[in-house]
């Protein structure tokens, strides 16, 4: 089992953008079972007036896909640490195609997550799985992709004067 | 027997035009055999990535990522696939 410290060392997402919180199973190169806790103080709930309807509080798709994708990326650094290392670059989520959402998770819900690759090249890799809470199937991942580029390969983000929020692929000081 | 360089099979030529346009996301009767990818249908590297990925899976063979400069079109895919899957018709 990886505790959410030992994540931190091969993911680069942070706080609170980084939606892993354990690892329950991994077996490099093949599968990894995540889970990711989701409570009433996710900054994606902030604000929702009180009357709002029960299902204000699903947690949104796109996070949850983030989530699935993360999991996905934590699997494939590990392999190849294990390998022999992670090439320098941008760890960037390229792709989701054919991914269903038919459940939802509120707070006091636990995403399970369980990934699988489907492929593995050099600087991609191809993940399929389903997420789960509890018995219940709330997603099916049909396939992701994550790719790691060098960061001198990746245009400039456009300028903004938000200093709280450097890309990580983009050079300081550069104009747009 | 040597392999020889003939047509290519409508078959999985067809069965090739889906994969690359299901990624292209567009309809297979606007994918030409000779178009190209990038220039004619906007693909980056990612995109070529996924068609690889995809035929890899569809036809189960590998095909080193260096060929991928190689299938910029239809027909150059076709041709990478029948050496790598070791098509002789």
């Amino acid at each position: 089992m990886t505790e959410h410290g030992e994540i931190k060392k091969l993911l680069p997402h942070r706080h609170p953008v980084l939606l892993v919180d354990r690892v329950l199973e991994i077996e490099p190169g093949e599968r990894i079972v995540t889970v990711k806790a989701v409570t009433g103080s996710e900054p994606c709930f902030a604000g929702i007036p009180d009357d709002a309807p029960a299902d204000a509080y699903d947690f949104p798709a796109s996070l949850l896909v983030e989530s699935f994708g993360q999991s996905g990326a934590l699997l494939w650094l590990h392999t190849m640490a294990e390998a022999g290392g992670v090439p320098p670059g941008v760890l960037i989520f390229a792709q989701a195609r054919d991914c269903v959402i038919d459940g939802a998770a509120r707070p006091g819900d636990v995403l399970r997550h369980e990934v699988r690759i489907s492929s593995l090249k050099p600087t991609n890799v191809f993940l399929t799985g389903e997420t789960w809470v509890g018995d219940r199937r709330i997603a099916s991942m049909g396939s992701a992709m994550a790719v790691i580029r060098e960061s001198d390969s990746l245009s400039p983000a456009p300028a903004s004067d938000d200093t709280a929020a450097p890309a990580a692929a983009t050079p300081m000081g550069e104009p747009a | 027997m040597t392999a020889q360089q003939q047509a290519p099979n409508a078959e999985r030529m067809e069965d090739i035009r889906e994969i690359v346009t299901e990624v292209l996301e567009i309809e297979p009767e606007e994918l030409g055999d000779t178009d190209l990818f990038i220039e004619d249908h906007g693909a980056d590297s990612l995109r070529a990535i996924e068609i690889l990925a995809r035929l890899e899976k569809r036809y189960r063979v590998e095909i080193p990522q260096s060929e991928l400069p190689k299938m910029v079109n239809l027909i150059a895919v076709y041709s990478v696939l029948a050496q790598h899957a070791d098509w002789q018709d």
